[in-house]
């Protein structure tokens, strides 16, 4: 494995997040993962449904391509394995590849460990790192620890994504019948055919379950893949890995250091060298291809036809067929309308029709209340004079400042009153105050005025002015202080606030 | 390089990072919130049966907030988040990265409509498979986006070693990366902490326990300690 060739960035990530990875490395490099898909899985899928034909067990050739998923998993593993570290194969040498990978593993999950929720993770440190199996079983603890939990997720969650596809190709079916053909149609297909027909409906639906499938285990592969490659990132710091490398070129390239060893990379991709031999490409190439159309029309041409005998024989039974009329005398008040349509009088319903009429007339209130809003906020719009309501943030504003003048005067004793508000625990104030006082000192001291507009780089300029250093020093101490807690909520030790109060300016009867 | 990220330049220069979420996480969390209104709606359902006609009024508003109204209100006005996302941990922003207003959530969610054909989600999960920010059309015409909004994984503190100046030159990045080296290095198998230090060779001058010792050493220096 030569980590810098690696196409994927590496970064530390969720597992959730790899496994969107595997979608994206996925959709990078769909063409090459379907193609080989079709070209491994197809021939297998048609012999799987035309055993299902001939055995006459409609549910088998669903059954048996889902069962056989897992060996169609090596082929998208293989594609996007390459993918991400050299380039993604075509599909002849796809094929070819699979007989250099191992076979224990997937003959093991098509037959006693099939139901295997964490089968994507577990298919590429199979095939991919090829260890024993003493050490395998190590090396899948390791693997597995933090995320078990999210590759069981994954396993359903595309279970239900192809289900989904697979409703959804049926349901899109659906769509395109005109309605007023639909319930004859679906009497006559889902009811009828599927009882009268069961091989075309059997083998109907596992063609569609086939290509639901082909839609989605690429992706569960691809993400069991990335969460793989997400947990080695993790176990062996592969961004680190490359970060240092880029840094160890550069700081050589720069020419600092003479000479320099390098360490080979210990860790090695298994089966890093691939010996390319020549095999004959996929098995299973004559299968006998059935044309469902062929067989779709006869039987049911057939079925049609004694189904009209029946029914004619069943209609000439006095006791279905014939025409009766009877007649018979009904008080006129009672025949108006049938009683049974209503039902029984439910529990509550005396609450139940108060309830509705109160809703009723709630519903119309909100009504009239949308229509009046609306009525308003149009008129506003418009800027009608009438309803031109005084402006509510111009009240705000007004209070605001009245605070703010209220405060205005600075007490006498400042450091005094500093002291309590910080030992009162409130310490944003505390500093503020002490930077009001220092701002109002240092502008007696340069008997200048205080203008309101001066932000904290305005003031320490101007401190910087005063004559004597040690007030200079202590007014830019003061407004240190107070931008690190107004901007960052970081407020100075006790010790430190003290010696902010010590002389000038807060105590400004004293010398510095 | 293959990723999910979604950057932004602000008009600052700063690069906002946006993790995109797909189709898989989105599903999971659909499925949730699907559950969660079932038994909601269900277990409504059972006193207002007693009101007659009246109770499935009230059933039908019930089922129609449920509907159109629970992921509007969760978005805008709960952090981009329903119940299923919060699980999930995705977050739904707008395209720039800002929070998710109201009139892009909402057409977000009438546009559900039409992924939701032909009845399964089968044209958004088309969709969010194809998109590579995995959006479904709603997220496309809204200019949504979902991503993930979780924390990132960390490392460990970084282990307390005598602080050491690194050699002059390093780039912002680089130093970060020699940080991320010392926290990481609790989560690492000792060889592999002294394969990754040796790679550094020509910048500590020294190899095995002692690269990775001066390392740490740089990072305990970078990080400010004394």
């Amino acid at each position: 494995m030569e980590l810098e060739r690696i196409t994927v960035a590496l970064r530390p990530r969720t597992a959730r997040e790899a496994i969107d990875l595997g979608a994206a490395m996925l959709r990078a490099h769909a063409r090459p993962v379907w193609a080989a898909w079709f070209v491994f899985s197809l021939p297998i899928a048609a012999l799987c449904i035309a055993t299902g034909w001939l055995l006459q067990l409609p549910w088998l050739a669903t059954l048996l391509i889902w069962w056989l998923l897992p060996l169609f998993d090596r082929v998208p593993l293989y594609v996007l394995s390459r993918a991400v570290f050299e380039r993604a194969p075509r599909w002849r040498e796809t094929l070819r590849g699979q007989r250099q990978w191992r076979w224990g593993g997937t003959i093991a999950s098509i037959s006693w460990r099939r139901i295997d929720s964490h089968r994507a993770l577990r298919l590429p440190m199979e095939l991919l790192e090829g260890l024993a199996a003493k050490q395998r079983r190590e090396r899948w603890r390791v693997l597995r620890r933090p995320i078990g939990a999210d590759a069981t997720g994954l396993a359903f969650g595309c279970l239900e994504l192809a289900l989904v596809m697979f409703m959804g190709a049926f349901l899109f079916v659906l769509l395109f019948i005109p309605p007023e053909l639909l319930p004859d149609w679906l009497r006559g297909s889902v009811g009828g055919v599927a009882h009268r027909t069961p091989e075309v409906t059997g083998a109907l639906i596992a063609a569609v379950a086939y290509l639901a499938w082909s839609a989605i285990e690429p992706l569960h592969v691809a993400a069991g893949f990335a969460l793989y490659l997400n947990r080695r990132t993790q176990l062996e710091a592969w961004d680190v890995d490359l970060a240092f490398r880029r840094l160890r070129d550069r700081w050589l390239a720069a020419g600092r250091v003479a000479a320099a060893v390098l360490l080979a990379l210990a860790c090695a991709w298994p089966h890093g060298a691939w010996a390319q031999k020549t095999a004959a490409p996929a098995e299973h190439k004559d299968v006998p291809v059935t044309h469902i159309e062929d067989t779709f029309a006869a039987p049911a041409g057939k079925d049609d036809q004694r189904f009209a005998e029946a029914a004619a024989q069943a209609f000439r039974d006095p006791r279905f067929g014939g025409e009766h009329k009877e007649h018979a005398w009904m008080p006129r008040q009672w025949s108006d309308k049938p009683k049974e349509l209503k039902p029984g009088p439910m529990p509550l319903e005396g609450i139940g029709n108060a309830l509705a009429l109160g809703m009723k007339w709630l519903l119309l209130l909100l009504l009239a209340a949308l229509v009046v809003a609306i009525a308003v906020y149009v008129a506003r719009r418009a800027r009608l004079p009438v309803l031109a309501a005084p402006s509510r943030r111009q009240a705000v504003l007004d209070t605001h400042l009245e605070a703010i003048e209220a405060q205005e005067r600075l007490p006498e004793d400042l450091a005094g009153a500093t002291q309590r508000l910080w030992s009162g625990g409130r310490r944003r104030e505390a500093l503020a105050l002490l930077y009001r006082g220092c701002v109002e000192q240092v502008a007696t001291a340069l008997q200048l005025p205080v203008e309101p507009d001066a932000t904290e780089a305005d003031c320490l300029r101007s401190a910087r002015r005063l004559d004597d250093r040690q007030q200079r020093q202590r007014a830019e101490a003061i407004v240190r202080a107070w931008q690190y807690a107004a901007y960052a909520d970081r407020y100075p030790r006790d010790e430190d606030f003290e010696r902010l109060l010590d002389g000038w300016p807060a105590r400004h009867g004293s010398a510095a | 390089m293959l990723d999910t990220l979604r950057q932004i330049e602000t008009p600052e220069g700063v690069f906002l990072r946006l993790r995109a979420a797909g189709a898989l996480p989105r599903a999971q969390a659909w499925t949730i919130d699907f559950v969660l209104r079932l038994v909601v709606f269900s277990a409504a359902m059972i006193p207002l049966s007693l009101f007659g006609s009246a109770g499935s009024g009230v059933g039908a508003l019930l089922m129609f907030v449920l509907m159109w109204a629970y992921a509007v209100v969760c978005e805008v006005w709960f952090g981009g988040q329903t119940l299923g996302k919060r699980a999930m941990g995705l977050r739904v922003v707008s395209a720039d990265g800002a929070p998710v207003t109201l009139v892009p959530s909402v057409l977000r969610n009438l546009l559900r409509v039409v992924d939701i054909l032909p009845g399964v989600y089968a044209v958004g999960l088309a969709s969010t498979l194809i998109d590579p920010y995995g959006r479904r059309l709603g997220d496309v015409i809204a200019g949504t986006l979902v991503i993930h909004g979780g924390e990132l994984p960390v490392g460990s503190q970084v282990p307390k070693v005598a602080p050491m100046a690194p050699p002059p030159g390093l780039a912002p990045d680089e130093q970060a990366v020699i940080v991320e080296f010392a926290e990481r290095c609790g989560q690492l198998t000792p060889q592999r902490q002294q394969e990754l230090a040796d790679l550094l060779q020509p910048l500590t001058g020294c190899s095995g326990e002692a690269g990775v010792q001066r390392l740490l050493g740089y990072a305990n220096w970078l990080l400010g300690r004394t």
